[in-house]
C-alpha cells in the first residue's frame, strides 16, 4: 500500500476581509502520485496550496508526512514540500540565478560545497547549468519559471507543489516543463487552468469551485465531462473532444 | 529600455577590479568620509582632481559615469542658485532687492565639489565589481543584515519596479492618454502611481510568501565567496588613506 504524504481533513480558509476560500476539504495525496488542482478563478486553488507547507494556517487537520503542521516541524516540512508560485518574478528575489537556487538550501543550514552541489544539479535538471551567474533580471520570462523551479528542487523535496506553471510560457518552454515535471520522480500538486498539461503531467484530478471540492478522479474522465466542466466554469481540452 | 545597472563594466580589467572588495570598500569609504567631511574650498578641488584620477584609472566609461551623474548635477544646480542669494557675506552683484554673496557662491561650489566627488567615487568603489560581489563584502564586512537585505531587494525590484511603470503607461497611452501640463494629467499620473503602491503591497506578501516557503526565518543568509588579500590590495590602501589624511590635515592647516 502506498505511503500517504498528504493528509488534508475539514480544512476551512476565511480570509481576513470575511471571504470564505476553503470549506470542508479533505484530500489525500499518495506517495509518487501526480495531482492536478483545477477550477475556475477564485476557486481556492492557490490559497489550498498556500496550507501545504503552512503559510496559511486554517481550522481542520492537516498532515504532511505523516507530520501534523505546526511551528516546531514547520522548517522540516518547508524543506520536504518545495513551492512554485505563478509569478517567478516573486520566487526570484535575490539578484543572481545562484544566490536564488542556493537561498533554501543555505536556509536549511547545508555546508558550501553541498549547497554548491545542489544548486549545480537543480540547474541541469532544468537545463540552465550556464545559467549560475546571470542576474534575474537578465533572464527571459521562460527562463525565469525553469529558474523558479531549480529554487525548490534543490532543497530536499519529496513533495512539488506548483501554481499556475505553464502561465505565460510560449508552446516550446511550456514543453519543456512539461517534459521536466514528467521526468521528475516526487509527489506533485499542480494547480492550473492549462488542461492539456494536467492530462499530459498528472494521473489524478481535483476539481475545485467555491472553496469545495466538487469531484476527484481520473483525469481524462473528469476533464471529458462536458456538462461537469462547463457548470464549473472549465471547458474540455481539446485533444479530448 | 535604459537600466540602472551600476555593476556594467564589473567585467572589465583594472587596479580597482582587482582590489579585493572589502579592503577597497574600506579604504574608498575612508576617503568618501575625508571628502564630506572637508570644509575647504582648495582641498576640495584637489579632492575632485584625485577622484578624476581615480575614476579614470577605474577603466569605466565617463560617457556612463556622467548618464548617472546627471541628477546629482541637477540638484547641486538648485545650490547654485539658492546659496548665492541666501547666504551672508560680501554682496557682488546688487540687483533691487537681489543680492548675490561671494560666501553663497564658495558655498555652494564647496558643496558641489563635495558632492560630485563622493558620488563619482561610487563608480571605482562598486561599479568595479558584480552586484552580488559587493553584497558578500558587506556581509564580511559584519554590515546590518537587515540593511543588507534593503539594498538586495531595492536593486532587484527596481528592474521589476520600472518595468511595470512602462506597461502601466504604455496602457494608458493605448487608450488615448497623453502628457500635458493640466490637472488632467496630474490626476491620471497620481492614479497610476497609486495603483503601482498597490502592486508593489501585493507583490511584497507574494515575495514574503515564497522566501518563507523556503525556509526564510527574518535573516538573510547569503554564501560567501573566497576572496584572498595579497600585498598589492594593502598598498593601494595605504596610497588612498594617506593621500585622504595628507588633504585632511593641510585642509584643517589652512
Amino acid at each position: 500500500m502506498k505511503k500517504e504524504v498528504i493528509n488534508i481533513k475539514g480544512l476551512e480558509y476565511t480570509y481576513p476581509d470575511g471571504t470564505i476560500a476553503l470549506s470542508g476539504i479533505d484530500l489525500t495525496v499518495f506517495e509518487g502520485e501526480s495531482v492536478g488542482l483545477i477550477g475556475p478563478n477564485g476557486a481556492g486553488k492557490t490559497t489550498l496550496l498556500l496550507h501545504l507547507n503552512g503559510i496559511l494556517q486554517g481550522k481542520g487537520q492537516i498532515k504532511v508526512l505523516g507530520l501534523e503542521i505546526n511551528d516546531s516541524n514547520l522548517m522540516f516540512i518547508r524543506n520536504r514540500v518545495g513551492m512554485v508560485f505563478q509569478n517567478p518574478e516573486d520566487q526570484l528575489f535575490m539578484p543572481t540565478v545562484f544566490d536564488n537556487v542556493a537561498f533554501g538550501p543555505i536556509n536549511i543550514g547545508l555546508e558550501k560545497c553541498k549547497v554548491e552541489d545542489s544548486v549545480k544539479k537543480a540547474l541541469k535538471e532544468v537545463e540552465m547549468e550556464e545559467s549560475s551567474g546571470r542576474y534575474a533580471h537578465h533572464l527571459s520570462f521562460g527562463e525565469k519559471k525553469k529558474i523558479a523551479l531549480a529554487t525548490v528542487l534543490s532543497m530536499n523535496l519529496e513533495i512539488l507543489v506548483l501554481d499556475e506553471p505553464s502561465s505565460n510560457l510560449d508552446p516550446g518552454a511550456r514543453r519543456h516543463l512539461i517534459n521536466s515535471l514528467t521526468k521528475l520522480n516526487l509527489t506533485k500538486i499542480v494547480a492550473g487552468h492549462d488542461l492539456e498539461m494536467i492530462l499530459d503531467t498528472c494521473n489524478r484530478v481535483v476539481l475545485l469551485n467555491k472553496g469545495k471540492i466538487i469531484t476527484n478522479g481520473e483525469p481524462k474522465k473528469i476533464l471529458a465531462n462536458k456538462s461537469l466542466m462547463e457548470t464549473h466554469g472549465l471547458e474540455v481540452p481539446s485533444s479530448l473532444l | 529600455m535604459h537600466l540602472p545597472e551600476i555593476d556594467k563594466y564589473a567585467e572589465r580589467k583594472s587596479i580597482f577590479h582587482s582590489w579585493e572588495p572589502r579592503i577597497k570598500l574600506v579604504s574608498l569609504s575612508f576617503l568618501i568620509f575625508s571628502i564630506v567631511l572637508n570644509s575647504n574650498l582648495t582641498i576640495a578641488f584637489f579632492f575632485f582632481l584625485l577622484v578624476i584620477f581615480l575614476v579614470f584609472l577605474s577603466n569605466i566609461p565617463f560617457s556612463f559615469i556622467l548618464i548617472h551623474l546627471r541628477w546629482v548635477l541637477l540638484f547641486c544646480l538648485f545650490f547654485f542658485i539658492i546659496m548665492p542669494l541666501t547666504f551672508p557675506g560680501d554682496k557682488i552683484i546688487k540687483l533691487n532687492f537681489i543680492h548675490i554673496s561671494l560666501e553663497g557662491i564658495k558655498y555652494a561650489s564647496l558643496i558641489t565639489l563635495r558632492a560630485i566627488s563622493a558620488i563619482l567615487l561610487i563608480f571605482p568603489m562598486i561599479g568595479t565589481m558584480k552586484f552580488d560581489t559587493t553584497i558578500k563584502t558587506l556581509q564580511k564586512l559584519k554590515i546590518p543584515n537587515k540593511f543588507i537585505q534593503m539594498i538586495i531587494f531595492t536593486y532587484r525590484y527596481i528592474f521589476v519596479f520600472i518595468e511595470e511603470t512602462r506597461k502601466m503607461f504604455i496602457a494608458a497611452n493605448a487608450r488615448g492618454f497623453k502628457k500635458r501640463t493640466n490637472i488632467y494629467t496630474l490626476k491620471i499620473i497620481g492614479n497610476l502611481i497609486g495603483m503601482l503602491f498597490i502592486r508593489s503591497f501585493e507583490r511584497t506578501e507574494n515575495i514574503y510568501n515564497c522566501m518563507v516557503s523556503r525556509g526564510y526565518t527574518g535573516y538573510l543568509k547569503i554564501l560567501d565567496d573566497d576572496s584572498k588579500v595579497c600585498r598589492k590590495d594593502f598598498f593601494k590602501a595605504f596610497f588612498i588613506v594617506i593621500v585622504a589624511i595628507i588633504l585632511t590635515i593641510v585642509g584643517g592647516t589652512l
